[in-house]
C-alpha cells in the first residue's frame, strides 16, 4: 500500500469519525430521557451533595437558601 | 445579538484577570495547573500557549457563531479547539523543544481543558469578535499569572533556586537566582546554605500550594464582602439615625 | 508466563505508583467535582473505566495502522478526541435507552467524562511513548482502576468531613486539595514497589 492510498484512507476515516460524532451527539440530544429522569439536569436540586464553591450552581443555590 | 454594549469592552478584558480569574475564582483548569508548575518557566510557557489557544479559538468561534447550528455547537467547538491545539503542538515542537518535552502530554490535554471549552460556550458563542478576543486575552493572562505564581512558589520552596532562561534559551546561559539554596559550594561540595523543602516538587506539594492559594483567594473575597456589608450596614444605620433625629426635631418643634 | 508477569506488574505500577489523579494529575476536575457521594463516585469511576478501555482499543489501531502509514501522526489528538466524544455519546445513548436507574445516577456526569483528561491522557501517552499493544492495555486498565480506587476513597473521606468545623475560607475545593495532598503523600509510599 503506497502512502497516497494510506493518506486517502486516513482522511476518509477522520471524516467518518466526525460524522459518527455529530450524528451520535444529535441523536443523544434528541432522545428523550427515560421516565422519572426528565428533569435530571445539572441544576440546584441535583447538586446538593456537591461543594465546589466556584461553580455557578453552587452560588445560585446558596443565594436561594439565603433568601429562604 | 451582542450582549455586551459599547463601553464595556474594558470589562470583558479585565474580568478574567482578577474578578473572575479562571483558576483562582472559577476553579477551572486544575489539571495543568497542578502538573506543569514544577518551575516558573514551564508554567509561564504553558500559560502562553494556553492563551494562544484560548484567544484563537474564541475568535474563530465568535466569527462562526451565526453559521453554527445551535444543535451541533459543542462538536463544532471541540473540532475548532482541537485544530488550534494541534497547531500549537507543532509550533512548540519546532521552536521550543525544551518546553515541549517538559509539558509532555499536557499540551494535548488543552483540548479537554474546561476553560477553553467553557469560554467558547459561555462567551464567544454569544458575543462579538472583538469582545471575544478581549475575553480570551483577559482569561489567558489571568490563568498565566496564577500558574506562574504557583510555579515561583513551588520552585523556590522545592528547589531553593529560581532559574530564568533555561526553557526560553534565546539569551545564552540561564540565570540561577539563589534564594533558599546557595549556588556556591563549600569545601565538601555541599551548598553553603540549603533551606529547600523537596516535598514542594512532588505531587503532594502541588496540591498543598494550590489548596492554600485558593484558600487565600477565598479569604480575600470573604473579607471584601464582609467589609462591604459592614459599610452598607453603617450607611443604613446612619440614615436611620438621621431620620430619627429629624423626627425628634420635628416632634420637638411641635 | 513472563509476559503475564510483566503485564500484571505494569498494571500495578500504573495503578498505584503512577496513580492517575495523585501523581499524573489527570481527571482532577471530575475528582473534585463528583462531590462526596460514594455511590455516584463509584458509578462515575466505572463509566470512566469503560470509556478508557474502549478508547484504548479503538485508538491503538487507528494510530498505528491508519495515521502512521499515511504520514500524518500529528493529527492524533484530533482523532482521539473525536473517538472519545463519540464513545461517550454512544454509551450515554445506550444508558438512556436501556437503564433508567443507571441514567439517574450517571446522567449528569456523562458530559464530564468527555472532558475528563484521564481518557485522552491515557490514549495520548500510549502513542506518544510508542507503547506496544499489551502495555497500552495495561496502561488503560491500571489507570482506570487507579482512578476508581482513588475517587471512591476520596468520596468516603469527604463524606466523613461533612460535619467538621472547617475555616470558612478553606471550605469546598481548598480543603479537598489538602486532603488530596495527604493522599498523594500516602501513595508516595508505593514508589519503588515495582522495580
Amino acid at each position: 500500500m503506497d502512502q497516497r492510498t494510506a493518506f486517502i484512507i486516513a482522511i476518509i476515516t477522520i471524516v467518518a469519525l466526525l460524522i459518527v460524532f455529530v450524528v451520535s451527539f444529535v441523536i443523544y440530544m434528541r432522545t428523550p430521557a427515560p421516565k422519572g429522569c426528565e428533569k435530571l439536569k445539572i441544576g440546584p436540586k441535583n447538586c446538593e451533595d456537591c461543594d465546589v464553591e466556584g461553580c455557578m450552581i453552587y452560588k445560585e443555590r446558596h443565594k436561594e437558601q439565603k433568601e429562604e | 445579538m451582542d450582549k455586551i454594549k459599547r463601553g464595556q469592552h474594558k470589562e470583558s478584558f479585565l474580568n478574567g484577570i482578577l474578578k473572575e480569574n479562571p483558576l483562582l475564582v472559577q476553579i477551572l483548569g486544575l489539571c495543568p495547573a497542578l502538573a506543569v508548575t514544577k518551575s516558573l518557566e514551564t508554567a509561564f510557557g504553558m500559560g502562553l500557549l494556553f492563551t494562544f489557544v484560548l484567544v484563537s479559538s474564541n475568535v474563530i468561534v465568535s466569527l462562526l457563531r451565526k453559521l453554527i447550528p445551535e444543535e451541533i455547537k459543542t462538536p463544532c467547538y471541540i473540532v475548532v479547539i482541537a485544530t488550534f491545539v494541534t497547531i500549537v503542538k507543532m509550533f512548540a515542537e519546532a521552536f521550543l523543544p525544551e518546553l515541549y518535552s517538559s509539558l509532555g502530554v499536557f499540551l494535548s490535554l488543552l483540548v479537554v481543558n474546561c476553560i477553553v471549552l467553557g469560554r467558547s460556550e459561555a462567551f464567544a458563542g454569544q458575543n462579538g469578535v472583538f469582545d471575544s478576543f478581549l475575553d480570551g486575552c483577559g482569561n489567558g493572562i489571568g490563568y498565566t499569572w496564577a500558574i506562574s505564581l504557583m510555579g515561583i512558589i513551588r520552585e523556590v520552596l522545592g528547589l531553593g533556586t529560581l532559574t530564568i532562561g533555561k526553557v526560553f534559551n534565546f539569551f545564552g546561559d540561564p540565570l540561577v537566582l539563589p534564594i533558599l539554596k546557595s549556588t556556591t559550594l563549600d569545601s565538601n561540595g555541599n551548598p553553603l546554605y540549603d533551606f529547600s523543602i523537596s516535598i514542594f516538587q512532588n505531587p503532594a506539594g502541588a496540591f498543598i500550594v494550590l489548596g492554600l492559594m485558593l484558600a487565600t483567594m477565598a479569604a480575600i473575597t470573604n473579607h471584601k464582602k464582609a467589609v462591604e456589608k459592614a459599610k452598607e450596614k453603617a450607611a443604613k444605620e446612619a440614615a436611620k439615625a438621621e431620620l430619627a433625629a429629624k423626627a425628634a426635631l420635628a416632634g420637638g418643634a411641635k | 508466563m513472563e509476559m503475564i508477569v510483566s503485564f500484571i506488574l505494569a498494571i500495578v505500577s500504573y495503578m498505584l505508583i503512577d496513580n492517575v489523579v495523585l501523581s499524573r494529575f489527570y481527571g482532577i476536575c471530575s475528582f473534585i467535582g463528583v462531590g462526596n457521594k460514594v455511590k455516584s463516585a463509584f458509578s462515575m469511576g466505572l463509566a470512566v473505566t469503560f470509556v478508557i478501555m474502549m478508547a484504548t482499543l479503538v485508538c491503538y489501531p487507528l494510530y498505528f495502522y491508519v495515521l502512521v502509514p499515511a504520514g500524518i501522526p500529528f493529527l492524533d489528538t484530533l482523532v482521539y478526541i473525536l473517538v472519545i466524544a463519540s464513545l461517550v455519546q454512544i454509551v450515554g445513548l445506550f444508558i438512556k435507552k436501556t437503564s433508567p436507574s443507571l441514567y439517574k445516577t450517571l446522567g449528569i456526569y456523562l458530559p464530564l467524562i468527555t472532558t475528563n483528561c484521564a481518557v485522552l491522557g491515557v490514549v495520548q501517552t500510549n502513542s506518544d511513548s510508542q507503547l506496544d499493544f499489551l502495555t497500552s492495555l495495561a496502561n488503560g486498565l491500571g489507570t482506570s482502576i487507579g482512578f476508581l480506587v482513588v475517587i471512591v476513597l476520596f468520596a468516603c473521606m469527604r463524606e466523613r468531613m461533612n460535619g467538621y468545623n472547617i475555616p470558612k475560607a478553606m471550605k469546598g475545593v481548598p480543603i479537598a486539595l489538602i486532603v488530596a495532598a495527604l493522599m498523594a503523600m500516602a501513595f508516595m509510599g508505593f514508589g519503588g514497589m515495582v522495580g
